[in-house]
């Protein structure tokens, strides 16, 4: 059965090799770059004491950093590509008849192909990420970022958590309906719809936030790299400032609607009337010190769910007349 | 013919309505709310006179609405892998051309018959799709002037027809020519993502010949309009180009780059540099011939080059199809 599979899919390992060789070449060649210009840059800049203007140095190159947050599309690429003709493909071309008539039962012929092509994706994934966890080195050090939407999601270990999950929901798409083109068009729309889901629904709730509370006439960012949920200005009542549906004043981090009571003023003196007035600034954010935490639940929540699909799997290809 | 393309399609166009019908309630909400929150912010600033600052003070939209913007990119693509790849490899895969082709219609006939089909529905498609985007943009192009920049402008207008005629094309000669769904499957995705980031990221900006403007360097210029602007920075009398990024500076141009008579204003810790210190640091800079330029199409370049955009998309669609309608012609059934 190992060498079946391999024999089926050597083609397309090939394919992907390659295309991740000429990606690694990419990285490797840009990454170090970039690196030599971050470490440039800092030697200058702590030479003439000016660090605080870092962040405006512009580090690679835009069309190489397109495709590295291109990468976001990679599990998806590879459960359309791998994971939905596994099994699809197979009752679409019958060769299901002669395979599950060779003396290894159905149960066997789908274990050996779905965990082989598991874990030859999450290897892939997983190389993928590792270049472009290498490869944004510096400018998470300069952007502090790395916590960020969008950023978090192409970097460590959650990569291969979509990996797995997207994989496995191809498989068992077409298992399901046994047609591969209908099943990539369910992988795709189910991929993003939970990736979103995820993303929007859970990920800030995976631990309780951190809230700090300071003056209008202060500033304050959270240390590191985290991730900044919300912000604004809360009342004395402690309800919340609205965002500008009158004269608005830009503060700290947000912008929000003057009160009645402190209009007409220079953007100062509203400031300190609204402090004197019992109004204070808050920012909701996730420590840096969580991410590796993050990374693990949302890879092990995409696993999680990866494991219940291939059980459904297993469950409709058994029980189904050939 | 016209018939038996809509009996095979049918069901996949009863599910592209709902899925457009579901993009556009999204859309069309989120949309609203924005519009009113644009009409409310814009009467509150001209009450209080600082309509100047809105862009700063005014957060408009949600990003669930932006989400569903952003994933509008993907709309042609998936046209073109679900539609277009299958159309001549699906039925090459499952044998069934071998009858079609065998009905007393003409090879050229049946490909034209339902690639023409498709092509118009991958044009209406990507028309409701691109019609609904460009009226959620509405209030962000009017506050942020952003409708020139990549990835906005690639999402508005009429350029996202012609990316779905041009993937539809695609998928269709990449299944002629590999006769296998699964290899066009990847070329098309492969295809319209490469000619896609060539066309956006190294073609456009040559389209038209780009405006230079100098200006004074002690003075912020900015190109009037939602203009898109390619390069700025300081050029020196030489006509040598800074645009910052390098360490310690002064508008962009690095320290050991100025004059002799202009560094005497610097050569203080620059830590502790004052406004002062680097207005007469500017002056100085100006006096020997140091101008601010500033490279960029003008706004009112925008509908030209939505049109050279598409044509460019329809011209590469054209080409694809007869492609495919040569494999399709010459190659033994």
């Amino acid at each position: 059965m190992t060498y079946l599979t391999w024999r089926q899919h050597r083609q397309q390992a090939l394919v992907a090799l390659a295309l991740l060789a000429a990606f690694a070449v990419l990285m490797l060649i840009t990454g170090l770059q970039a690196a030599a210009q971050w470490h440039a840059a800092l030697a200058g800049c702590s030479a003439a004491r000016a660090c605080g203007s870092l962040r405006d140095i512009f580090l690679g190159s835009h069309a190489v950093g397109f495709l590295v947050v291109l990468t976001l599309i990679v599990p998806a690429l590879l459960g359309m590509l791998l994971g939905a003709p596994l099994v699809a493909h197979e009752l679409e071309t019958r060769t299901t008849q002669f395979a599950w008539t060779q003396g290894a039962t159905r149960a066997r012929w789908l274990a050996v192909r779905v965990g082989w092509l598991l874990l030859g994706t999450a290897a892939f994934a997983g190389a993928v990420s590792a270049l472009v966890t290498w490869w944004s080195g510096p400018a998470n050090a300069q952007q502090a970022s790395g916590f960020n939407p969008g950023r978090f999601d192409i970097m460590g270990i959650a990569p291969v958590g979509y990996t797995v999950f997207a994989v496995a929901l191809g498989i068992t798409a077409g298992t399901v309906i046994r047609r591969v083109v209908p099943a990539i068009g369910i992988t795709v729309a189910c991929f993003i719809a939970v990736r979103a889901a995820v993303f929007i629904g859970l990920r800030q709730h995976y631990q309780a936030a951190v809230t700090h509370v300071y003056g209008l006439t202060q500033s304050f960012a959270p240390p590191g790299a985290a991730w900044q949920l919300a912000a604004g200005v809360v009342a004395p009542g402690g309800g919340r400032l609205s965002v500008s549906d009158g004269p608005a004043i830009a503060v700290n981090v947000s912008s929000v609607t003057v009160p009645a009571s402190c209009r007409g003023l220079e953007d100062a003196a509203t400031l300190s009337c609204m402090q004197a007035a019992g109004f204070r600034q808050f920012i909701t954010y996730q420590p840096a010190g969580r991410y590796w935490a993050f990374q693990a639940i949302e890879a092990g929540i995409f696993v999680a769910l990866a494991a219940a699909l291939i059980a459904v799997a297993f469950v409709v290809l058994r029980r189904r007349d050939a | 013919m016209s018939w038996l393309v809509w009996r095979q399609y049918r069901a996949q166009g009863a599910i592209a309505l709902a899925l457009l019908a579901g993009f556009g309630a999204v859309l069309i909400v989120t949309g609203a709310q924005m519009a009113s929150q644009w009409h409310s912010g814009l009467a509150s600033c001209a009450a209080s006179g600082t309509c100047a600052k809105l862009a700063q003070t005014l957060s408009l939209g949600s990003p669930l609405g932006r989400d569903f913007v952003l994933l509008s990119n993907l709309v042609p693509a998936l046209l073109g892998f679900l539609w277009g790849a299958p159309l001549v490899a699906g039925e090459v895969e499952a044998g069934t051309r071998a009858y079609a082709w065998t009905q007393g219609i003409s090879r050229t006939r049946w490909l034209l018959v339902k690639a023409g089909w498709l092509l118009l529905a991958a044009a209406a498609w990507g028309g409701a799709v691109t019609a609904l985007t460009t009226w959620w943009y509405g209030p962000r192009n009017a506050l942020y002037a952003s409708a020139f920049q990549p990835n906005t402008f690639d999402t508005q207008g009429i350029v996202t027809v012609g990316y779905s005629v041009f993937a539809l094309a695609l998928g269709v000669a990449a299944g002629a020519l590999t006769r296998r769904t699964l290899p066009a499957i990847a070329i098309t995705i492969g295809g319209f993502i490469g000619m896609r980031l060539l066309i956006s990221e190294v073609v456009r900006q040559h389209y038209l010949t780009a405006v230079t403007a100098f200006y004074n360097p002690l003075q912020a210029f900015a190109p009037p309009g939602p203009a898109w602007t390619l390069q700025q920075g300081v050029m020196d009398k030489y006509g040598q180009v800074f645009t910052g990024g390098n360490g310690p500076e002064v508008n962009g141009v690095p320290f050991s780059a100025l004059p002799a008579n202009c560094q005497k204003f610097i050569m203080i810790d620059p830590g502790t540099m004052t406004k002062t210190s680097l207005h007469a640091a500017v002056t100085c800079m100006q006096a020997s011939g140091f101008r601010g330029f500033v490279t960029y199409q003008p706004a009112s370049r925008w509908w030209a080059f939505q049109g050279i955009e598409t044509g460019i998309f329809l011209a590469l669609a054209a080409a694809l199809i007869a492609a495919a309608l040569v494999v399709v012609r010459r190659r033994d059934a």
